[in-house]
């Protein structure tokens, strides 16, 4: 029956190759990545489309105000986030991957990996492609800016990244939850709405303390121009980071001990 | 070559499997049996590192499955619950099992020729009926061409056909030097396949045994007796353990039929019926696991 000529081995090279086939040969990422495209662009062109100088949004980050598809956008590559893991969990799939790979914390790291290089990759590419399409609209009104102008560019990669850092840690929700609903509504609540609560306490503290909440922080990112009330771009990564990482270290460590 | 030492499972109260050894050797199909709930698959993932022992452990060629460096090279697995992405296709699915291991694509289509798939190998699992996931199963268990299969009721939803292909199949892993351990509720199902059993019921250990031992185990042979003349008949038979079934039918088990009809013909009785009974390895697994059965339906 041997027809190998190769010696099978397990690596975590190949672990990432087989996380990345993964990714590609079901339709839910091909909705996913192509919905928050669409959103991203789709309002963009609008945004551009409709922007006139006297309209009252003179004082809006050009940036932001760019990629308003981007919170739509953010949403739907969470859900990708969750469905590469807990997706797993809901197949039977999980049963299959963590016999093929038993050291287990290999087949989380891959999926991390692959879903940070091609969200990072795919929502970046998407806010240039936006840009310069709304400028197109935009050139004549007082929202012209251009790739070079400063915090631009920054604005527009720190955007990609703060979109993939939220998408990590729905990512991490859904490997540690390992329900696609539970996790959907875990970021939904916890992620998103929960600051929105918080930050409406009249505690100033409390005030200060969202800007580093995730959806806060991720939004700071996403800025040319530094924005009133909210965290210095630095601090705002600094504090994805560390959310991205947290929410991911639950999993790894459950990973190991809980059955399958 | 897998070995279990002192295996066992709880969750919370519940003791899945209690205390199981067993070692299952290369170059025989055994049989793992047990009635439903028994902690057979339960056994199954603790052997392939899905599940942690509570207590106890299990090794494949000398060590836990995990720390082999190319596990589907060792042991190649057919889980009970389909194990495998709905919109993925069958191929698909192979390959991102393939690749982590470096495991060449040509193999790929290898086992989905083996298994009877290529026709649907694009098609997404989604629209698999159940046997045909059954073979997809069976197809990523061979994919690492393993020295080890271990199948959890991998006749589950096959059509005869089916049934008669994994049976071929099974013998014939067996007769290359592999390990094949393969769970059923179903003592018939083994008796055609299985050389070797492993009983178990309620997570316990009943029999390590050969399907033959089994049948010999469980009281053996009898014979059906009908004559006119049962009760001299009787007499001539000291020794051998008779009971009545009718007034003129005698089940005899010790003396086999030819020894009874000597006797019968030595004393002149007349015989109307002499027929030899094979133990049911039914009966015999019955017997085995009575007092394990987990749902026990009552007689209204």
């Amino acid at each position: 029956m041997t027809t190998a000529t190769v010696t099978p081995r397990l690596t975590h090279a190949r672990v990432l190759h087989s996380e990345w086939h993964k990714l590609w040969t079901v339709r839910s990422t091909w909705i996913t990545v192509l919905t928050a495209t669409a959103l991203v662009l789709g309002v963009g062109i609008l945004m551009g489309a409709t922007y006139t100088s006297d309209g009252g949004d003179s004082d809006v980050d050009t940036v932001i105000l760019t990629l308003y598809g981007s919170q739509l956008g953010a949403i739907a590559l969470a859900v990708l986030g969750i469905l590469v893991t807990a997706g797993e969990y809901a197949s039977g799939m999980i049963r299959a991957s963590l016999t093929a790979v038993p050291g287990r914390l290999p087949v989380l790291t891959a999926k991390a990996a692959v879903y940070t290089g091609v969200t990072l990759t795919l929502t970046f590419a998407t806010n240039l492609l936006t840009f310069l399409t709304a400028q197109v609209f935009l050139s004549d009104t007082d929202q012209a800016a251009s790739l070079t102008d400063d915090g631009v560019l920054a604005a527009l990669a720190g955007n990609a990244a703060g979109i993939t850092l939220l998408g990590l840690i729905a990512l991490g929700l859904g490997a540690t939850l390992r329900s696609v609903p539970g996790a959907i509504g875990a970021f939904v609540g916890g992620v998103m709405i929960l600051p929105e609560v918080l930050g409406m306490l009249p505690y100033e503290a409390m005030e200060t303390a969202v800007r580093y909440f995730p959806t806060q922080a991720a939004g700071a990112l996403g800025s040319a121009t530094p924005l009133p009330g909210a965290a210095s771009p630095g601090a705002a990564l600094l504090a994805l980071l560390l959310w991205a990482a947290a929410t991911l270290a639950v999993p790894a460590l459950l990973l190991k001990r809980r059955d399958v | 070559m897998i070995r279990a030492e002192n295996l066992t499972k709880r969750y919370g109260d519940t003791t899945v499997v209690q205390d199981l050894s067993f070692t299952v050797q290369p170059g025989a199909v055994t049989g793992f049996l047990g009635p439903n709930g028994a902690g057979k698959s339960t056994t199954l993932r603790m052997i392939l590192g899905l599940d942690a022992p509570t207590r106890g452990h299990a090794t494949v060629d000398g060590r836990p499955y995990a720390r082999h460096g190319a596990p589907l090279t060792r042991v190649g697995a057919l889980l009970e619950a389909r194990s495998v992405h709905p919109g993925r296709s069958a191929r698909h699915h192979l390959t991102a099992l393939a690749l982590t291991h470096g495991i060449p694509r040509s193999r790929v289509d290898r086992v989905l020729a083996v298994t009877g798939l290529t026709h649907v190998a694009d098609k997404r699992v989604k629209g698999f009926s159940l046997g045909m996931g059954q073979r997809l199963g069976i197809a990523a268990a061979l994919l690492g061409d393993p020295a080890t299969v271990v199948l959890d009721e991998p006749v589950n939803g096959l059509d005869p056909e089916g049934v008669l292909w994994i049976r071929t199949l099974l013998k014939s892993l067996a007769a290359e030097g592999r390990t094949v351990l393969v769970s059923s509720h179903l003592m018939s199902e083994m008796a055609l396949t299985a050389e070797h059993l492993i009983v178990i019921g309620k997570g316990r250990l009943l029999a390590d045994t050969t399907v033959d031992a089994l049948v010999r185990a469980s009281g053996g042979a009898s014979v059906k007796v009908v004559t006119p003349e049962a009760d001299r008949l009787r007499n001539l038979l000291p020794g051998a353990g008779i009971t009545l079934e009718a007034p003129d039918t005698l089940l005899v088990t010790g003396p086999d039929a030819p020894e009874i009809g000597r006797t019968a013909a030595a004393h002149g009785l007349p015989l109307h019926e002499l027929t030899p009974r094979a133990a049911s390895l039914e009966q015999a697994f019955m017997a085995l696991t009575h007092d394990s059965v987990e749902y026990q339906g009552a007689l209204a």
